[in-house]
């Protein structure tokens, strides 16, 4: 194919085409100013940590708030445990109560995740391109053809993983 | 235009400046400074976070300079400490979780903040795409296509291996391509 051929070719020299200089951000006498400043990074950092921490315990709270859901009263105590004396109680009873006040509390549907495929596209086309490497380092070397079979192999699975995640992203895009 | 990695300063000059002069820390400057700001925001993107960035690495520059030791000009040594500060800045977890909390990542809005006026179209083009990649396929495209690393040395600049540099810079090609190439002649069947 030729075009791809020449793309890289004609893509780095246009990439090296472009300026290499221009102007400075700032002068020499706003360098000194900001160097003098404390770091401009650190004032942001610190609102961002804000930012953040304020950020993720807003998200805890209301994940908390979601999955609980209604605050719940205290069972009335079970008429047979309530009859028994204190230091009597039995530990199977109250292993009962928090078990079904537990299972109450759980919600009826399970929770449901929505995770981008960016991640597993980028680590899965890192594996594939180190098996290439692995391959071609193993062909160099001539080994045997049997040396290389579980490469290629592992290559296949992994391929066809891509394959998979592509898949799925195209069925997510059309169901929108 | 001289790419930073070629800019040398007199030994006087260096000299003076490490004693402390103020002249010649602002004639250094004034020569290092564009080409340093340049590489800076071409792989940060950013050009508030390259200003930062810059900012860290011309003073890394003034603080070190008496610990230059002229194996190399002293733009290439300069282009060690801005790559590396660059690449310190796109690890950054705040910045993963400012990219975040502002959705997607946010590289798609770079192409705004490049200057491109006075430049050939092609050119515009080409300054666009690069600003719509990713930031760490940029940042290995122009490492590797412009100022001349190996895949060895970006693999031990990002503290990965040289098959990450290898993808991500077929990564890169591939989403290039799909920008430059004219609508028509695009093949329609991209698994990318």
């Amino acid at each position: 194919m030729p075009l791809e051929l020449e793309h890289e070719p004609v893509v780095a020299r246009l990439l090296r085409e472009l300026p290499a200089g221009g102007a400075s951000p700032y002068d020499f006498g706003e360098f000194q100013r900001r160097a003098r400043m404390p770091p401009a990074g650190a004032a942001r950092m610190a609102s961002a940590r804000a930012l953040v921490a304020t950020a993720v315990i807003a998200v805890a709270v209301c994940a908390t708030a979601t999955r609980l859901g209604p605050v719940e009263r205290p069972l009335p105590p079970h008429p047979a445990t309530a009859a028994v004396q204190p230091g009597e109680e039995t530990v199977s009873r109250n292993e009962d109560v928090y078990m079904e006040r537990w299972l109450s509390s759980l919600p009826r549907e399970p929770a449901l995740v929505h995770v981008g495929t960016r991640s597993a596209v980028e680590t899965l086309e890192d594996d594939i391109a180190q098996v290439d490497d692995l391959v071609s380092a193993a062909r160099a070397g001539r080994t045997p053809a049997a040396g290389v079979q579980p490469l290629l192999a592992e290559r296949a699975q992994l391929v066809n993983s891509l394959v998979q995640v592509r898949y799925a992203e195209t069925l997510a895009d059309a169901s929108r | 235009m001289t790419r930073l990695f070629e800019i040398t300063v007199p030994d006087d000059l260096r000299v003076r400046a490490c004693a402390g002069e103020e002249g010649a820390r602002q004639a250094i400057y004034a020569a290092v400074a564009p080409a340093t700001f340049s590489l800076i925001r071409r792989i940060v993107g950013q050009t508030s976070a390259a200003e930062d960035v810059f900012q860290d690495t011309m003073m890394i520059l003034f603080e070190r300079l008496p610990e230059f030791r002229r194996e190399a000009p002293l733009g290439a040594w300069l282009r060690q400490i801005a790559v590396s500060r660059c690449l310190m800045h796109l690890r950054s977890p705040w910045r993963r979780v400012r990219l975040c909390l502002e959705g997607g990542d946010g590289e798609g809005a770079l192409a705004s903040t490049l200057v491109t006026a006075a430049l050939p179209p092609e050119l515009i083009d080409v300054e666009r795409a690069l600003a719509a990649l990713p930031a760490t396929a940029r940042a290995v495209l122009w490492m590797y296509e412009v100022e001349g690393y190996s895949h060895a040395e970006i693999a031990e600049a990002f503290g990965r291996s040289v098959s990450f540099s290898k993808s991500q810079l077929a990564r890169a090609h591939v989403k290039l391509r799909a920008w430059l190439e004219p609508q028509g002649s695009r093949p329609t069947c991209l698994l990318s």
